[in-house]
């Protein structure tokens, strides 16, 4: 079992980014782009009032989302939360039917059922999870069990925040996962706040990834703003996944950038914090390293950014226009036929 | 376990039915507390190990939410699980993922949910507490999921057929108490019986009694010595709490104009209230007498056998209740 390693990023011992598939880059960046640019517009949507409720954002987790989510195949299965936004457009999802989930239309994955962060979509292989957050980590194993039952090599990845590694269920998937060398990946998004609960009140332990230990499967802490050290670290643990060698817990470590919600101003954060990880953005972090192994030129990063944000714009359009649903529907599919 | 005539136990109705189903169909598999090996708490899946191996039949580790979120998971996939509930007590633990994962994920996303929940449940074994309870109340509330609560050995096995073959979760309600104590008629048929269906399991002219689980064989038994007074009584064995057989229940009412419900659960807001409230609403100008219903005390259920038979429901009171109605 690989010992855990303290804020593991990419460095000289990690591949060079000019040997990678450059298509594969290419792709992490634009989808990075892409969530960043929907959940702008979407905070400005909630702004002035297009949206139902709250907004909940994964500013800072675009690394995380789209770091894991590009290192599994199609055919394997996301238990992804709220702050995840990447992880679905990684897998295909259109952000005019994420919009729609926030705006209670008819055209959201679940027509209006559910709504605001509530739109995964099994036919993309991902699960749309409750708000009760980590009960997508025991709906994960039955994906990883499923796997194992069929003799197959897929991969069940959950995720969850820091908060959620105190509730039982986090203790119980990991258990369940590790006494049955279930092929399984569970992340713990740390962003240093629950809610309003920073983590020095969460838990006893500084690194999560160190709880992994007592339930006997390696766990790894990776600086949660580096996008290719989340690839890495994930492929590892799709590997020993795919391999039977059982599931794995990645930590990465990065800020909620914006409040709980969009209603929260999070004033209880010292702006100071705030100030040191606004040095930190992912998107623009891995944009530098594209640039700087010229990956990409200032023209071609000048250009994912404007199309993204006309996607964006497009998207709102669209969800605008869709029709919300008919309330004379709502009895029906409370029981499967 | 069959006796000479093909007689089987209501727990053996059960191994049966759901030995066939997993012979039927790869897709089906039992999970659950020391359901391997040992073959269950009750011995329900004793020999399934040997026969469908650890894959089919498995031991998970003890955390009832973690292992039932599996089977969600595995039934979003295709897959079709049993969960053995050691003991209907024990389901709380899962309560989260039952409510919140299983039971509205159709209506959210139109994907089916096939899981089948078994757990033994109920009081009269002296065993307290915390492993005498009757769960079904909890869960009538929540849209989403079937309760199927079989009062018969050969609707054990019809039922969880259905159950298991249902497209949705279903919590199939085992009454421990008849597990070893009541048989067959005579060999047991594995044919599906239909959820939502209700059956008139004695027929009569009086008054309705409306009950399931382990109350359905004993209010037979009140109703034949009620017959040796001259009163004659209908019984109706629900079966499935959710979808509830209205229609049958209307109609043994509007026949008889009087009813009375029994179940073993604590009386407020225990499924008799449902019960009766469908009753009044359907069958008042009918009605020659209020609804009455026999419940347990509003208490938990104690251990010590005087202090157990003073909480839930005997025979001389549901006689007497049944009585006083029939002839008011």
């Amino acid at each position: 079992m690989p010992p855990t390693r303290a804020r593991r990023k990419t460095d000289s011992k990690s591949e060079p980014v000019e040997s990678r598939d450059k298509q594969l880059l290419l792709r992490i960046f634009e989808t990075m782009v892409m969530t960043r640019a929907v959940e702008d517009r979407m905070v400005s949507m909630y702004r002035s009032g297009d949206l139902l409720g709250s907004l909940y954002t994964g500013h800072w987790h675009e690394a995380i989302s789209v770091g894991t989510a590009s290192a599994l195949r199609a055919d394997d299965f996301l238990a992804p939360i709220h702050r995840d936004l990447g992880a679905h457009l990684w897998r295909g999802m259109d952000p005019a039917q994420i919009m729609a989930s926030f705006m209670g239309k008819a055209t959201s994955p679940t027509g209006g059922r559910d709504g605001t962060l509530h739109y995964g979509r099994l036919d993309l292989n991902i699960y749309n999870l409750p708000s009760h957050i980590p009960d997508n980590y025991p709906v994960a194993l039955g994906f990883a069990f499923a796997f194992q039952y069929r003799d197959q090599d897929g991969v069940s990845l959950a995720y969850c925040g820091d908060g959620s590694t105190s509730e039982g269920n986090f203790h119980e998937s990991l258990n369940i996962a590790a006494a049955m060398k279930l092929p399984a990946i569970f992340v713990v998004e740390n962003n240093q706040y629950a809610y309003s609960t920073p983590v020095r009140l969460q838990s006893a332990v500084k690194e999560y990834s160190v709880k992994a230990q007592a339930y006997g499967m390696p766990g790894v802490t990776v600086d949660g703003t580096d996008v290719l050290a989340v690839h890495d670290a994930t492929s590892e643990a799709v590997a020993r996944a795919r391999a039977g060698d059982g599931p794995s817990l990645i930590e990465g470590v990065t800020m909620r950038m914006h409040g709980h919600a969009e209603h929260d101003p999070a004033d209880y954060v010292p702006r100071e914090m705030l100030e040191e990880w606004q040095k930190r953005d992912p998107v623009a972090l891995f944009e530098n390293v594209l640039l700087e192994h010229g990956i990409i030129d200032e023209e071609v990063a000048t250009k994912t950014r404007e199309a993204a944000r006309q996607k964006a714009i497009e998207a709102r359009k669209k969800a605008l226009a869709d029709p919300l649903p008919d309330p004379a529907t709502v009895e029906q599919g409370v029981y499967a036929d | 376990m069959q006796t000479d005539n093909g007689q089987v136990t209501y727990l053996d109705a059960i191994s049966q039915a759901l030995w066939s189903e997993m012979e039927a169909d790869p897709d089906v598999f039992i999970i659950g507390e020391d359901v391997g090996q040992f073959g269950g708490a009750f011995k329900v899946t004793k020999g399934f190990l040997d026969k469908f191996g650890p894959r089919r039949v498995v031991d998970p580790p003890m955390a009832e939410s973690g292992f039932t979120g599996l089977a969600a998971g595995a039934a979003l996939v295709g897959l079709r699980p049993v969960v053995e509930y050691q003991f209907a007590d024990f389901i709380s633990a899962a309560f989260d993922q039952i409510i919140n994962v299983m039971a509205r994920h159709h209506y959210r996303t139109g994907d089916p949910m096939p899981v089948t929940m078994r757990a033994p449940f109920g009081a009269r074994l002296r065993a307290g507490p915390t492993h005498s309870q009757s769960v079904e109340s909890y869960f009538a509330h929540v849209p989403g999921l079937k309760i199927v609560v079989p009062g018969t050995p050969e609707d054990a096995a019809g039922l969880l057929i259905s159950s298991i073959r249902d497209n949705n979760p279903v919590l199939f309600l085992e009454s421990k108490y008849l597990y070893r104590r009541l048989r067959t008629q005579g060999p047991l048929s594995l044919a599906p019986v239909p959820l939502g269906q209700a059956k008139v399991v004695r027929e009569g002219s009086q008054v309705s009694v409306i009950t399931y689980g382990a109350y359905v064989s004993e209010c037979l038994d009140v109703a034949a010595e009620l017959d040796s007074e001259g009163i004659s009584a209908e019984v109706v064995d629900v079966r499935t709490l959710v979808p509830l057989d209205v229609e049958t229940i209307v109609s043994s009412v509007r026949k008889t104009s009087r009813a009375v419900v029994v179940h073993e659960a604590a009386r407020r807001l225990g499924y008799g209230a449902e019960i009766a409230a469908v009753i009044q609403e359907e069958c008042f100008w009918w009605l020659d007498q209020p609804v009455r219903r026999v419940a347990a005390l509003n208490t938990p259920t104690p251990t010590s056998p005087p202090l157990e038979d003073a909480v839930v429901p005997q025979a001389a009171q549901i006689a007497e209740t049944v009585r006083k109605v029939a002839t008011a």
